[in-house]
């Protein structure tokens, strides 16, 4: 059996000792205090909290509103045979907290409309998306905006990925960038696909707390397993957008 | 005028990584891509409905700019453009 761990997030505890040596313990302290939104856990989500939890982002709100099915289990790997039928966010705020007692872990049991995204934003500092569809998404990038709340998308589709992420007033939003939403379907998903552009998003939200690297921003990170390949593709902010543009919400006010 | 063409997944294995095509100036991103597809009958089946109208949500971006949000398929290209090509992704 382990040791019995004090329940607090140190920046200097042995358990990051990894990351300090790029971060330092600076960075670790940003890291302590940035409060993170997960939306959705579901093959995204599921990866992207275990690694934010892992690095020691002190405040994890993870929101969605299903309960585990048994097809999910190829993917959603913080989840197990046992968990079946229980709510997503009760099981991983469960077993994240597991590994480790130091982070504060909310679980929201509710769907993002825009009756809810407002409170469910409250005191966060960076939005990561790990939605399962565009409708959603939508909402979740007009609440980034009005309250000024950096964002990263992800999303997959079989050997597919896309992971961006957006600066309120700095870059392109994902309005600026995607006319529809696609009409929900059964998409076909691996765990490998969800495990690289999770990573790719906890990776950006370590560069977006910390300071540190170049963002994925105006850029699109594209992943096409099926050939083996990674690329991005330059994005740009349209000007009418109907959220960060000229004529678009809440243009120039801060709203927090 | 030169233009060039990155193709993602789907596209990419039909037309190629990155095209270069030398284009008389004034055409459309519409009549490109129709010209396109004459060559290749099985990217007009991918992008194309058979009513000739492009497939919804296949992502055209000219230097970062979704057609959604220029002209549509109208929209005139330049010399220089640099057209992305990438089928939508939004499971998670």
């Amino acid at each position: 059996m382990g040791e019995k761990r004090e329940k607090v997030n140190k920046p200097d505890d042995e358990r990051y000792n990894r990351q300090n040596l790029i971060i330092g313990s600076d960075g670790q302290e940003l890291l302590r205090q940035s409060r993170i939104l997960v939306a959705g856990v579901g093959g995204l989500g599921n990866v992207l909290a275990a690694y934010l939890v892992a690095a020691g982002f002190g405040y994890l709100r993870l929101v969605d509103y299903d309960r585990i099915e048994i097809s999910n289990l190829n993917r959603q790997v913080v989840f197990q045979e046992i968990d079946v039928g229980r709510e997503k966010t009760t099981v991983a705020k469960e077993r994240l907290s597991l590994l480790n007692s130091g982070i504060r872990i909310e679980g929201i049991n509710r769907t993002i409309t825009d009756e809810t995204v407002d409170e469910l934003v409250q005191g966060i500092d960076l939005i990561v998306d790990a939605l399962d569809n565009f409708s959603a998404r939508f909402i979740l990038n007009r609440a980034s905006f009005t309250h000024r709340i950096p964002f990263i998308h992800g999303a997959v589709r079989g050997f597919l990925g896309q992971a961006t992420t957006f600066i309120p007033d700095r870059t392109a939003c994902l309005q600026c960038l995607f006319a529809k939403s696609p009409p929900p379907e059964k998409f076909s998903i691996l765990g490998g696909t969800c495990g690289v552009i999770a990573s790719v998003q906890a990776t950006e939200a370590i560069k977006v707390v910390t300071g540190k690297g170049d963002l994925l921003a105006d850029r699109l990170f594209f992943w096409d397993g099926l050939n083996g390949e990674a690329t991005t593709i330059i994005m740009k902010r349209n000007p009418n957008c109907e959220v960060c543009g000229e004529h678009g919400l809440a243009q120039g006010k801060d709203l927090r | 005028m030169k233009i060039t063409i990155r193709a993602f997944a789907d596209y990419r294995e039909i037309i190629g990584k990155e095209v270069e095509l030398v284009l008389s100036e004034g055409k459309t991103i519409g009549a490109l891509l129709s010209d396109i597809c004459e060559r290749y009958p099985e990217l007009r089946r991918q992008m194309f409905a058979q009513t000739g109208e492009l497939k919804e949500f296949i992502n055209i971006f000219i230097n970062g700019r979704n057609i959604a949000f220029l002209d549509n398929m109208g929209t005139l290209l330049v010399d220089g453009d640099v057209i992305a090509l990438f089928p939508p992704v939004a499971g998670g």
